[in-house]
């Protein structure tokens, strides 16, 4: 508890520290970049008004009708207002009797309210003279019997479905059909357990199993339907899917999940089909039709008033003139937002693309990017744009800043296409001209004996014993059994070059890591710990040599400790071959070929494994299963280790804490 | 005219308006308000008081009872009283019950304080309120307490002399405030040997006069005809607005709330974090709130009535400025006042975990307060006034110097980003954006454009850049070029009248760049202060940061400063302008606020004089030393009651230096921001890369979202040519007022040798006629040559 105050003190502290480079809003905005990290952008709305004369308690729900009127579910004085925003008037106060927590609106372009009422388990429908026109209890269907029915938010389709958030309700958004019958769940939540819960279950018994907690699903927050009947939801406590946009069989259409805050608590999506998000803790995010992030912005701030800083962000709403209006549900006002010179640039360049329009928008993208160098969504606007131009190498720029792999790879295809169409005739001359060389020079050989020589010097080389016992690596590779009895009975291979070999695998491997093309490098470089791969490299294969020597002790095994030391270096040749094959065709494969690495890299592991394993049963002179054996029981010895390793490097800690804060108590016993 | 043809061009005259009928102007917070909302003087009122003092200009007044001064200004008729002179309601309804006939009781049946407390009363009387710790809370007690405090008027050998010795016996602890009148206001000296008791080291702080200038307030008045006081009514509150120096400047206008709303808090120089409750804090993603640069506010009442502004002389280092709007606290008052802090709760941490528990300073901070009230009236009793009387003390005293100034161009500031440092494969990586020669290119590129009078900030130029190069380290970066090629790009630049300047941060450090031991300020609980910036800047090679000890950042600014000039370069110095903190042993402070405040004045006047100093947001104690004034704010933190901006600091700056706006790269280059600049008086700025921005998507300059000089060249020249064509023409003119001429519509008052210009800015979408000039939809016009906007 202590720390959670401090915590919380800590964060509001946090307001007085400097900043860098805000003009004129009260919280940064932030679009996402090509790892999905948020990064700062030119703000995108402005705080405009702040209307605290109403009076709200408790607001829950806001919703503009066509007209501009914003209706405001006061549910903490179980009242409906309607708000003129730009004469800054209430026209209208809905306090109905039967209202007991009125929190969800939604007003149909035949301008009937629908009130969603929990405490009255109730939806109330309204005229628009704010009659009330129906009320929609519970459905008594068999199947709904046990269900709760207390209905937090609702929406309306254009056949007059109805579309209801109740709460407590973990099976979905409960659809009724116009008359008030129970249709089902248009939509449901999956729960997505986590891995130790997976592990639990695959481990526990049935006693222990039904001990466990229930992976409970996201719950439902809002629900939306738009001018086209495209129903979306959102839900709280899921960091991916919070928001969907449903086909009208309650599938989401968004081909990747719209990243977003895990605590969502309503969406509206104006004319264009931009849709607007806001989150508990005082976010405002706003995505494309397609569900990328465009926009977040606003903080959560409780203990300031400050426009566009809240106590909670109950609901969110979009004039016809497109200013955002929001609710602080803590505070109990209003706070509008214009969208900023920029933000329109970037909404009416989606709409050109979206149209089809990719030379009108390209104008567009670029003003954007101009003023944001860093935006993934003007970057990819751009690349699109001059994509669907035919101008495929500049394209190639712009996707690669937004990390837009699919379409780098796909103008890369149309470039490489048109490089080979250019060079094929080149490249077919230059292999004949080497086709001839090389009969040329075998003519020549027979008279000069130019191969001899070569011969010769290829000899004199391998000769040299580290360089001959580095090469003993491509014996160990094709005839692992006869290598391998060669290292055993015949001492060949060394253990400097084993070393030579490991340290030339390690630099591969770092290389494969970091220095592939860009569609097969998904990591960037400054995201590697280098020194984290390095110790782990290292210390994983210490440990295996160490601990299959241990094993092979027990289990009779005839292989030295500098034996041991010496087969998986020799195994890992045809894995590094892999690597560097991959590490060069990754600068020339597209992302549709991307088998042929996957091919090549998986050859390469199954030779070395295969290497390996024959380098360990020839050496200890196993037999196949006596080999699995000691392979199991290395594994074993491994994890042992590293526990033991594990609690070793713990209690020095503890021992260290302890004596430093007796090192603080003295110190400050002497000095205070 | 044909009837016909006026009914034509009545018709045409409707089309035209209908738009602009449509689009009203509304002010943000952002905006200043067009309220010319005057007050009806009231008939001085002296009962129960006894004169004090006069002068030429106002007469003074004192009431033992209730502890407040009266202030009679001469000149507008206007009495200001240092509290709400009101009994307290017991003792009022005592007196009533007391008298003998009804005639007695409506005589002694004065109106009554509602929704306010017998402590709030005392508060709101009190020329002196103390906080004071009692176990683990705050509480307070004021000079007017109905009981546990005292105090007496002494009348000093000195004309208009006065000490006023309060006594908080309920926790024992005297105040000695000396009181000064002068021609027409007040100084109230407390110095710190005049606090005695044991109490002392229980008081956190002083409030003083925290009720004058109060507006608002619900009273019971008494019913003649029922013999008994009526109900609670709201009384006539007084139009006009407080004055708080948050950003540029903003008001808070009395208002009627309806919602309760927390208080603004101004601490003056920024926050000490030495002294913070804790040692660590976190940025998220609101912004700043933006702290006070110098130690003033004001109230005025009416329209170019009456107002006060009030700034301390002595005792800013711990002043924090407080305006509580009307509801705040469920008071029905907006009231402002000065705090000056003593003593403040810390986490004491005593293991690595972080655990501990709060614990006050072993000592109350020593310092001296003196704080000044100037009263002002008629058409000084506004903003401008407010701003023009202070600017004319801190010319008085030293604080700003006026500056020589002629041609008929305005300065531009072109920073420039060289490098940062990302995560590299295997360290560090230095990532270069612009070189040396890349800035003299761009610079003269600019200059051959028609850009004069450039100054440019170099940031990154030390190998480590900012984020690993120790801030005193003279070794350039040969990435982005050696020393000689600075050399040269300064020698180059001078030549073409541009300023050419190394930048650096000093304040921020990191364990990456020094030992913190030695280098690093300490908390209060002796741990190093400590930032974590890993959720702004996730990509970041280093995220948790410390700040220099101020007595370590002052040794490093003279080293670089020396070096920068003997190259013939300026220095930019962020950071460390706005920053006063203080550090601590287990034995105590070892450098307080107020030593680090004179350290950092004496280092920055040396590093003056050896260059050229640009710095970013100084604090008032180094304004004398401060050449260009830079990222100077054009909007406040936007507290919900603060019901507009104006550029008060901006007003008080001009002409002493050049204020420089934020960088107009980031949102503040749209037609409605150049309006701004040439409202507020504040020259364009513009940071510029020769590569792309995206570069420094992995480095802590990852907020230089958009920088490269391909993409801004344009912009810059747009925007130069906009605010120059406007302000180049006020070259070494006086800014003497602003006012409203309408909503949406401001009139700058521009001085010189006897003339007067009028530059008036339309930030409407619609054209306005003013005086017969008319002045185009979002545009200006300078009225004396009726020149227009672009």
């Amino acid at each position: 508890m202590k720390k959670t105050l401090a915590l919380l003190l800590v964060l509001l502290a946090s307001l007085q520290a400097t900043s860098a480079f805000a003009v004129q809003a009260t919280s940064f905005t932030y679009t996402v970049d090509d790892t999905m990290t948020l990064v700062r952008t030119q703000d995108a709305y402005l705080p405009d008004k702040t209307i605290s004369s109403l009076g709200l308690n408790s607001p829950e729900d806001l919703f503009f009708d066509d007209s501009g009127l914003l209706y405001i579910a006061d549910t903490g004085n179980k009242r409906v207002l309607v708000y003129d925003s730009l004469r800054e008037q209430v026209v209208k106060e809905l306090a109905h009797p039967d209202f007991r927590t009125p929190r969800g609106l939604y007003v149909t372009e035949e301008g009937q309210l629908y009130v969603a009422d929990a405490g009255a388990k109730a939806v109330f429908r309204f005229d628009g003279d704010l009659a009330l026109d129906h009320t929609f209890l519970k459905p008594d269907t068999a199947v709904f019997a046990d269900t709760n029915y207390e209905p937090m938010k609702v929406a309306v389709d254009k056949a007059g479905s109805i579309y209801i958030i109740g709460e407590g309700v973990y099976s979905g958004v409960i659809q009724l059909a116009p008359t008030g019958e129970f249709l089902g769940y248009f939509t449901v939540n999956r729960s997505r357990p986590s891995i130790q819960q997976i592990i639990q279950r695959a481990l526990f018994t049935r006693e222990q199993r039904a001990n466990l907690v229930d992976v409970a699903p996201g719950t439902f927050s809002n629900v939306f339907v738009d001018k086209q009947g495209i129903v979306y939801t959102t839900s709280m406590g899921l960091e991916l899917d919070g928001l969907k946009k449903h086909a009208t069989n309650g599938v989401n259409m968004f081909v990747s999940p719209a990243w977003g805050e895990e605590d969502m608590r309503d969406v509206t999506v104006n004319g264009e089909g931009v849709i607007f998000v806001s989150s508990q803790r005082g976010k405002v995010t706003i995505y494309s039709k397609a569900g990328e992030l465009v926009f977040s912005f606003g903080s959560n701030v409780a203990d300031l008033d400050v426009s566009g800083l809240y106590g909670s962000l109950p609901s969110i709403a979009v004039s016809p003139n497109g200013d955002i209006w929001t609710v602080d549900g803590m505070k109990g006002y209003l706070q509008s937002y214009k969208p900023t010179v920029y933000a329109n640039t970037v909404y009416e360049a989606m709409t050109l693309y979206e149209q089809g329009r990719y030379k009108d928008s390209l104008e567009l993208w670029n003003q954007a990017l101009r003023l944001n160098q860093m935006s993934v969504l003007a970057h990819n606007g751009v690349g699109n744009a001059l994509f669907h131009e035919g101008q495929y190498e500049q394209s190639m720029g712009h996707f690669e800043v937004a990390g837009n792999r699919h379409y780098y790879s796909e103008a890369f295809w149309e470039v490489r296409n048109d490089w080979l169409q250019k060079t094929l005739p080149l490249v077919a001359i230059a292999l004949i001209a080497l086709v001839l060389l090389a009969l040329l020079i075998r003519r020549l050989d027979k008279k000069r004996h130019i191969r001899g020589l070569l011969r010769g010097m290829w000899a004199r080389l391998a000769a040299a014993p580290f360089v001959g016992n580095v090469l003993f690596a491509l014996t160990t590779a094709r005839h692992p059994l006869d290598g391998y009895y060669d290292l055993r009975v015949k001492k060949r291979g060394s253990l400097p070059a084993a070393t030579f070999l490991y340290a030339a695998f390690f630099v591969t491997f770092i290389l494969y890591q970091t220095s592939k093309g860009f569609i097969y490098q998904f990591v960037r470089v400054q995201d590697i710990d280098v020194a984290g791969l390095s110790a782990g490299f290292f210390v994983l294969l210490g440990m295996f040599i160490f601990c299959n020597w241990l094993v092979s002790s027990i289990n009779d095994g005839d292989g030295t400790l500098k034996q041991i030391y010496m087969i998986p270096a020799y195994a890992l040749l045809p894995l590094l071959f892999a690597m560097l094959i991959n590490l060069a065709l990754s600068y020339g494969v597209t992302y549709s070929e991307s088998f042929i690495l996957s091919l090549v890299e998986g050859v390469g592991i199954l030779w070395s494994l295969a290497t390996l394993f024959l380098g360990l049963m020839t050496v200890h002179d196993y037999s196949f299963k006596e080999t699995v054996k000691s392979l199991l029981m290395t594994v074993v010895f491994i994890i042992i280790a590293a526990l033991v390793a594990l609690i070793f490097i713990v209690m020095v800690e503890r021992l260290y804490q302890f004596l430093g804060t007796i090192f603080q108590e003295v110190k400050r016993n002497v000095y205070a | 005219m044909s009837t016909l043809k006026r009914l034509l061009a009545l018709c045409l005259v409707c089309l035209f308006a209908l738009p602009g009928l449509a689009e009203d102007y509304a002010p943000t917070n952002r905006d200043t308000r067009y309220e010319p909302v005057t007050m009806d003087i009231p008939e001085p009122d002296f009962d129960g008081f006894e004169p004090l003092y006069e002068t030429a200009s106002a007469q003074y007044y004192w009431r033992e009872d209730r502890d407040v001064i009266a202030v009679y200004d001469k000149e507008s008729g206007y009495t200001w009283k240092t509290g709400l002179d009101t009994g307290f309601p017991a003792d009022i309804k005592d007196q009533v019950k007391q008298a003998q006939t009804d005639e007695e009781k409506i005589k002694a049946a004065q109106p009554l304080e509602a929704q306010l407390n017998a402590r709030y009363i005392g508060i709101a009387n009190s020329l002196l309120t103390a906080e004071y710790y009692e176990a683990e809370t705050i509480k307070f007690i004021s000079s007017a307490s109905r009981e546990g405090a005292s105090s007496a008027l002494v009348k000093l050998d000195q004309p208009g002399r006065f000490a006023l010795d309060v006594s908080f016996e309920e926790i024992d602890l005297q105040v000695k405030v000396n009181i000064a009148f002068e021609d027409k206001g007040i100084s109230y000296h407390i110095p710190f040997d005049g606090l005695k008791g044991a109490g002392l080291s229980r008081l956190a702080a002083l409030w003083i006069t925290p009720f004058l200038g109060a507006s608002g307030g619900v009273s019971q008045v008494f019913d003649p005809q029922a013999m008994d006081y009526g109900p609670a009514q709201p009384k006539a509150m007084t139009p006009g607005y407080v004055l708080v120096p948050d950003g540029p400047g903003a008001l808070i206008r009395f208002r009627d709330n309806t919602v309760t709303f927390k208080e603004y808090v101004g601490e003056v120089y920024g926050d000490d974090y030495a002294t913070a409750t804790y040692y660590y804090n976190v940025l998220t993603d609101a912004v700043s709130l933006k702290q006070p640069v110098m130690p003033v506010f004001g109230i005025a009442h009416g329209h170019e009535q009456a107002a006060f502004v009030a700034f301390a002389r002595q005792g800013a280092e711990h002043m924090s400025i407080v305006a509580r709007p009307e509801e705040n606290l469920r008071i029905k008052y907006t009231w402002a006042h000065p705090r000056f802090e003593y003593n403040a709760t810390y986490y004491k941490v005593y293991n690595r975990y972080g655990e501990g528990f709060f614990s006050l300073m072993s000592a109350p901070l020593n310092y001296d307060i003196q704080m000044t009230y100037r009263f002002l009236s008629g058409a000084e009793a506004t903003w401008a006034g407010m701003a023009r009387a202070y600017r004319a003390h801190l010319r008085s005293e030293g604080s700003l110097t006026e500056l020589e100034a002629s041609g008929d161009d305005i300065p531009i500031r072109l920073d420039f980003i060289l490098s940062d440092i990302k995560k590299g494969l295997i360290g560090p990586e230095q990532v270069v954006v612009t070189t040396a020669r890349d800035a003299g290119e761009m610079l003269t590129k600019l200059n051959q454009d028609g850009i004069r009078r450039i100054s440019s900030g170099l940031i990154g130029w030390q190998d480590g850049a900012q984020t690993l190069a120790q801030p005193g380290s003279l070794r350039f970066y040969r990435g982005t070029g050696d020393e000689q090629a600075f050399k040269t790009l300064a020698r180059e630049q001078d030549e073409l009248g541009t300023q050419v300047e190394l930048a650096r941060d000093f304040a921020r450090v990191n364990e990456k760049m020094v030992r913190y031991n030695g280098n690093a300020v300490q908390h209060l609980n002796t741990w190093f202060v400590n930032t974590d910036y890993s959720w702004r800047y996730p990509k970041a090679p280093v995220t948790q940061y410390s700040l220099a000890r101020p007595d370590v950042a002052a040794k490093w600014l003279q080293n670089v400063a020396k070096r920068a000039g003997q190259n013939g370069l300026g220095l930019m110095v962020t950071g460390l302008p706005g920053l006063l903190v203080s550090t601590h042993r287990y034995e105590g402070p070892e450098v307080t606020r107020l030593q680090a405040k004179d350290l950092l004045r004496d280092a920055f006047q040396t590093a003056g004089q050896d260059a050229s100093l640009s710095l970013d947001q100084p604090n008032l104690y180094l304004w004398n030393s401060t050449r260009r004034y830079l990222q100077a704010p054009v909007t406040g933190s936007q507290h919900v009651f603060e019901s507009d901006n104006v550029p008060f600091l901006q007003m008080v700056l001009q002409g002493s230096m050049d204020v420089h706006g934020p960088y107009s790269n980031f949102s503040f280059y749209a037609r409605e921001d150049i309006l701004r600049m040439i409202d507020y008086h504040t020259y364009p700025s513009f940071i510029l890369s020769r590569q792309p921005a995206h570069l420094l998507v992995s480095t802590m300059s990852a907020d230089l979202y958009s920088t490269e000089f391909s993409q801004y060249e344009q912009l810059v020249k747009d925007t130069y040519d906009q605010v120059n064509a406007a302000l180049g023409q006020l070259v070494g003119w006086q800014w003497q007022d602003r006012t409203m001429l309408q909503q949406g519509v401001a009139q700058n008052t521009y001085a010189r040798d006897g003339q007067i210009k009028h530059l008036i800015i339309n930030y409407t979408h619609n054209a306005v006629d003013i005086n017969g000039t008319s002045v185009p939809a979002q545009n200006w016009t300078l009225e004396e040559r009726g020149a227009h906007g672009q």
